[in-house]
């Protein structure tokens, strides 16, 4: 099946010597939302400017939907629409004209009912004549989505949609981003908010120092990199573990009234079972347990960690 | 061909340029008067004619290409240095068009605008002046080509520029000295034999002088080198788009 966007051995040196990104494949499914994490400088922005076609790439090739982004450029960027991460957008103009622009800088003839749609959607339509430096920032945001949608675009990038932006607009960006796709739009986003990522994400691509670390559907990165922990409150303080707690990989903590078990969710035999009953075959009481589960955020932490 | 998108960006351009209409058109109308007033006038009463034209209908085609080099530097120079400025620039390079289109929308727009104020001069200064013109195909080509090249060359600058100073450097330190140096308001003929030959190497001279002749007949240099050098600038300018297009130059990292 051909991809929404392949990317093979993509390199990136900027002029300064930094190697922004280093060899990086990536498959990025039609119909999916696949968020890119990585720390600040990890290379996402520049990894989405080369897909766009506003950084040119050291090496390695792109292509989207089966288009190369150089030798077949224009059947390539008419496919993608881009939200940048950075607010920028024209000054004096009104929304309507600039949304529209935006359509007709993509090769589209013009569809006014359309972009009042899109205007609703963006509950922009009551500012559609108002100029774009009388907005506010999240409005000011909300105008450069509706830019990124104006050419009806197969695949949408969002870097970093949702920092610093207000509940409201992260809930209806949210909800649009599943309408999109409900429709069959490719979305990628960027962001280090890990629990966006949890979200909404169907895989998850981890980047740092310019690698892509990883790629995995955010269940599959979960059930295999979930480490879960089981949480034993006692009735009586300990003051050291047991011996014939030996075999299992505990802590003792709250000052002696918390046993914490880690273990793999994904392993054959958690333990649980015979940790309890050792406990208490040991004479020691439980009082209450619960278990956790760890978050993407953990897992991201842990794979940067392990990535230095 | 992407024409919506060269449509797109040359309507944008020409509603940038409508949002300050009065500006456009009230300044060159002031200055043309005031030009008719200091040097018509003043000036005039003192030079009755040259080359039996009488002075102030002399100085017309001059005033005009003045007028049109600043306008067509200005505005395509800043038509497409204001996207890079504010960050906007990278939508047009997301797009899906060529270099070419992107030329033909922004100079296209800055061109169109230096022939409409150069019209609104004419008439201006058909107030105040008799005018004749006696080879109208060659004025327009003059226009024309002046307003392209010199928008090409206003581009140019507009993507080189990285702040504002250097935006205003070229025109304000090379272009308005050698329009004024290249015979706007004088004929060469006037000046001491060494200071005609320093003349002949301000490339103004010659549109000056073949924009002169498609009026009255009356040239500094022959029209046909006049033609010859308008082609070569345009040329020139059109080389180096190219070569920014080629290498991205200052608008890909
Ligand atoms: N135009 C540029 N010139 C030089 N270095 C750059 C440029 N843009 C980004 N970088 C560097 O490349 C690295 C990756 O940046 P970026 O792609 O923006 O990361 P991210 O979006 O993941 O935060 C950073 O170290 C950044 O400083
Ligand atoms: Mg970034």
């Amino acid at each position: 099946m051909q991809h929404a966007i392949s990317i093979s051995k993509l390199s990136k040196v900027y002029d300064s010597g930094l190697a922004a990104l280093q060899e990086v494949d990536l498959d990025i499914r039609n119909g999916e939302i696949l968020a890119l994490l990585g720390p600040n400088g990890a290379g996402k922005t520049t990894l989405i400017s080369i897909v766009c076609g506003i950084v040119n790439a050291t090496n390695g090739k792109v292509s989207v939907q089966g288009h190369d982004i150089i030798s077949e450029f224009r059947a390539a960027r008419e496919r993608i629409g881009l939200v940048p991460q950075e607010l920028h957008v024209e000054t004096f103009e009104t929304v309507w004209d600039t949304v529209s622009y935006s359509r007709g800088l993509f090769g589209k003839k013009p569809n006014p009912p359309l972009i009042e749609q899109l205007l609703k959607d963006l509950t922009l339509w009551d500012k559609k004549d108002s100029k774009i430096l009388e907005l506010s920032g999240g409005m000011k945001r909300r105008v450069m989505i509706a830019k990124a949608l104006a050419h009806e675009p197969k695949i949408l990038f969002l870097d970093e949609p949702t920092a610093g932006v207000d509940v409201e607009l992260r809930k209806d960006m949210w909800q649009l981003v599943r309408r999109l796709r409900e429709g069959g739009v490719t979305i990628i986003l960027t962001t280090h908010y890990i629990e966006e990522a949890e979200e909404i994400a169907d895989r998850v691509g981890v980047i740092n120092k310019g690698r892509l670390i990883l790629v995995e559907e955010k269940s599959e990165l979960m059930r295999k990199l979930g480490k879960k922990q089981l949480t034993v409150e006692l009735n009586e303080v300990l003051e050291t573990l047991p011996e014939a707690l030996g075999g299992y990989d505990l802590d003792l903590e709250n000052g002696g009234e918390r046993i914490v078990y880690r273990y793999n969710s994904q392993a054959e035999r958690t333990g649980i079972g015979s940790l309890l009953a050792d406990l208490n075959r040991a004479g020691i009481s439980v009082k209450d347990i619960a278990t956790e589960q760890s978050s993407l955020e953990d897992i991201f932490v842990t794979l940067v960690e392990e990535s230095r | 061909m992407n024409f919506e998108a060269v449509k797109a960006i040359y309507i944008f351009e020409m509603a940038r340029m409508r949002r300050t209409l009065l500006q456009s058109v009230v300044s060159p109308v002031l200055s043309t008067s005031l030009y008719f007033i200091v040097f018509g006038a003043a000036i005039g009463s003192r030079i009755e004619e040259i080359d039996g034209v009488p002075y102030g209908s002399f100085i017309v085609p001059g005033l005009m290409m003045l007028t049109l080099l600043q306008n067509s530097i200005s505005n395509a120079s800043f038509g497409i240095y204001f996207p890079k400025f504010v960050g906007t620039i990278y939508e047009v390079l997301s797009a899906p068009i060529s270099f070419l289109e992107i030329v033909l929308g922004y100079v296209g727009a800055a061109a169109t605008k230096s022939l409409i104020l150069g019209t609104i001069i004419l008439a201006t200064a058909h107030l105040f002046v008799p005018i004749e013109i006696r080879h109208p195909f060659w004025m327009l080509f003059f226009l024309v080509a002046t307003a392209v090249t010199f928008s090409l060359f206003g581009f140019i600058i507009g993507i080189w520029a990285d702040n504002f100073e250097k935006l205003q450097l070229i025109p304000l330190l090379v272009v308005t000295p050698l329009v004024f140096l290249g015979g706007s308001f004088y004929s060469i003929e006037m000046l001491p034999e060494f200071w005609q030959k320093v003349t002949l190497a301000n490339p103004v001279l010659y549109l000056i002088s073949g924009f002169r002749w498609s009026f009255y007949e009356t040239s500094d240099v022959s029209v046909e080198v006049s033609i010859a050098m308008i082609l070569l600038f345009l040329a020139l300018c059109l080389g180096l788009v190219w070569w920014i297009f080629k290498t991205g130059y200052r608008l890909k990292t």
